[in-house]
């Protein structure tokens, strides 16, 4: 009789178990995300020039077009340092003419960026940054004007290389 | 003046003796017809049911330009199938909610920047995820029979991002209280 008993308990117990107490059901869903390594860089300006002036009233001659804005995005494994830097392919040149990339120079504004002088040798820091992220600082580039300097129009090009590693 | 009370050994004596020295034959007796009464209950209002399950096991966000895509669409929708019964005029409701951020490594991407759109708009709604506070996804009251509704997840894109492959558990649950 007592097992009948306790049979018929638990049987009622679990006929009225609804009856007193909610019900829930739960479900899972796996989420993942790919962040692959990524960089872009923008100038707002693909030329600059330096116009003529006396070297005596205008020993630093700058860039006419005005600052160079860049915007610099990089996306790198934590920890990791998104470099950017510059490298003049040539110095100045004009026919036969020369003037040495190094007279040009420059200062920067924005978190990360550094000012420095252009080098046909070695790449030249313009900015680095620790992690991922996007970046905006400009460029104010001068001219070291100077008597001996033929007369001409020189030209060269500046490479700027984003590393997102 | 006679003794009412029976002889020993009658069978109302019997009876008595029965019942006062067996009290628990009774108990059985009205148990059984409580389960009997319940069982004659009619189903709906007997049993709370509730059936709730998600199609996909899983779901990805591929990489992508910020710049050109700045909103990560799912790969696939997320279809939720749920059934609720016996549910009388009581509400029920779908949770969701992230165990973690989106985390690969010691790299995170906060879980806030996964929202979801949701249909049919009732009962289904937008949200945002948390790994903190359930966020509802649906809701409403009474019974729902074999009812599905579709979610599709977006994260924000972000430069910011860490190179990495992230991954969190979302847990719906359902419940009809």
């Amino acid at each position: 009789m007592p097992r009948i008993r306790a049979s018929l308990v638990l049987l009622a117990i679990l006929a009225a178990a609804p009856l007193l107490t909610g019900a829930s059901r739960t479900d899972t869903l796996t989420v993942s995300a790919t962040v692959s390594a990524r960089a872009k860089l923008q100038l707002s300006s693909l030329s600059m020039s330096f116009a003529d002036a006396d070297p005596d009233t205008t020993p630093s001659v700058p860039a006419s077009g005005g600052p160079l804005t860049i915007q610099a995005k990089g996306r790198t494994t934590i920890g990791s340092t998104v470099t950017l830097v510059m490298l003049a392919t040539g110095d100045l040149q004009s026919g036969l003419d020369v003037i040495p990339a190094d007279r040009l120079s420059w200062t920067a504004t924005g978190a990360g960026f550094v000012g420095g002088t252009v080098s046909t040798a070695m790449a030249q820091a313009v900015g680095s940054w620790a992690n991922s992220g996007s970046w905006t600082g400009t460029q104010s580039y001068q001219f070291a004007n100077a008597w001996n300097y033929s007369t001409g129009t020189y030209t060269t090009t500046l490479t700027y290389t984003l590393t997102a590693p | 003046m006679m003794d009412q009370r029976p002889a020993p050994g009658s069978r109302r004596a019997l009876a008595d003796d029965t019942c006062c020295q067996e009290p628990a034959a009774r108990v059985p007796l009205s148990l059984a017809l409580l389960l009997v009464a319940l069982m004659a209950l009619p189903a709906s209002a007997r049993a709370q049911g509730i059936t709730f399950s998600i199609t996909e096991a899983s779901i990805s966000f591929a990489d992508a330009d910020p710049d050109t895509t700045p909103s990560l669409t799912a790969s696939s929708n997320v279809t939720l199938n749920y059934r609720v019964t016996g549910n009388g005029g009581g509400n029920w409701q779908i949770t969701v909610i992230s165990g973690t951020d989106l985390t690969s490594g010691t790299a995170t991407i906060p879980i806030s920047n996964v929202t979801w759109t949701a249909a049919p708009v009732p009962p289904f709604q937008a949200g945002t995820m948390s790994t903190s506070v359930p966020q509802t996804v649906a809701s409403g009251s009474g019974n729902a029979n074999s009812t599905t509704g579709t979610m599709v997840f977006r994260l924000i894109n972000s430069w910011s991002y860490n190179v990495g492959n992230y991954n969190a558990t979302f847990t719906f649950t359902m419940t009809a209280p």
